[in-house]
């Protein structure tokens, strides 16, 4: 985490405003750098951001607060900006998130599901009216979770971005299951509403993740 | 992650709600999209979605499992021309019943395999000069 502070050399606040924070940058281990705005760099910057004030704080780029804090506020900002780095470094963890561990569970099991096809009919890709429930266990229920498990773990890992997480990847579940299941069902017991509705869900799943995973290959010019 | 293999998972995902959005289009009335609707939206999936998405991935992680760089950036640059040629190319043939712009679609795509075979067998080999990693 990188911490800058804008000040100018006429400023009388801005020497207090350095103490705290290069003391709470030594105390948090981030990297700190005070900035003066009569420099061509920090002058570039101020024009950037349309500051009219100093001192000015920017943590990892981002203008957070004008004028002089106290350690206790210092503190308070930069808070959330450490949970996200640790949110960040959690992500980046070697270990399957529960989300992914739970995509990989489950394309298993539809994995199994779709093999039954074997029992039944000896073929995956069988002649009768069942063909599209195993085929569409083998895609939608064991491919296509391999794939939200997978990917959703190794891309934030390769590109070093994160993915969106929160609600997301559970609702990207319940969707895929949903969509897996009700399109498997809908074709066993001759349902064509069911059918839709599951390729309906199954459809939303993809687009969810294709929004989640957006940003880890195609990450916002900070 | 080269921007290269970031495109190929890109557009995976992109044919992957083409190919969704056309089999929905085709439960809830198959007259809407002409041609050979079930053909196109299994290649749409397998060769799009599954495909793409495997050949973005593969090759970013294939050469540093193996412990090697790429045999060949330029032969996996053409082996995404070729498959986002070769694929759209399937498709109009499909929806148009021109089974000769299937055939040369599937040409173009089979030729993306070929390149990405060869570079992946050469490239986990490591066949070819220079084919060692600095030491760190």
């Amino acid at each position: 985490m990188k911490i800058e502070l804008l000040v100018s050399g006429v400023c009388p606040f801005c020497l207090e405003a350095e103490k705290v924070w290069r003391a709470a940058a030594a105390d948090h281990g981030c990297e700190f750098a005070v900035v003066d705005i009569s420099q061509p760099e920090g002058a570039a910057l101020a024009q950037r951001l349309k500051l009219q004030t100093v001192p000015a704080l920017l943590i990892d780029g981002t203008l957070r607060a004008v004028g002089v804090q106290s350690p206790a506020e210092a503190l308070t900002l930069l808070q959330p900006v450490r949970q996200q780095a640790h949110d960040r470094m959690q992500q980046m963890g070697f270990a399957f998130s529960p989300d992914n561990r739970g995509f990989i569970l489950a394309a298993q099991i539809y994995l199994m599901l779709a093999g039954l096809g074997l029992l039944m009919n000896g073929s995956l890709l069988s002649d009768d009216a069942a063909r599209p429930a195993f085929l569409h266990l083998f895609t939608l229920g064991f491919m296509l979770f391999m794939i939200y498990g997978l990917a959703g773990h190794m891309l934030p890992r390769f590109t070093g971005n994160p993915i969106r997480e929160d609600a997301w990847p559970w609702l990207q579940m319940g969707l895929a299951h949903g969509g897996a299941i009700g399109y498997a069902v809908g074709y066993l017991a001759g349902w064509h509403a069911l059918i839709v509705v599951g390729a309906v869900l199954a459809w939303l799943s993809l687009a969810i993740f294709a929004f989640r995973v957006w940003p880890v290959l195609w990450p916002a010019e900070p | 992650m080269h921007k290269r293999n970031r495109l190929f998972v890109s557009i995976a995902l992109v044919y992957g709600l083409l190919g969704g959005l056309i089999a929905i289009i085709r439960l809830v009335d198959p007259s809407l999209i002409p041609g050979n609707v079930p053909r196109m939206h299994g290649h749409i999936m397998l060769l799009g979605l599954i495909l793409m998405m495997i050949y973005g991935i593969a090759l970013h992680v294939l050469p540093r499992f193996g412990g090697f760089p790429l045999y060949s950036e330029p032969m996996a640059d053409w082996q995404l021309y070729l498959a986002n040629a070769g694929l759209p190319l399937m498709i109009a043939g499909w929806l148009g019943w021109r089974d000769m712009l299937v055939m040369a679609g599937g040409v173009l795509t089979y030729g993306a395999i070929v390149l990405f075979g060869l570079n992946m067998i050469l490239t986990v080999r490591a066949k070819g000069r220079g084919r060692t990693l600095p030491v760190q």
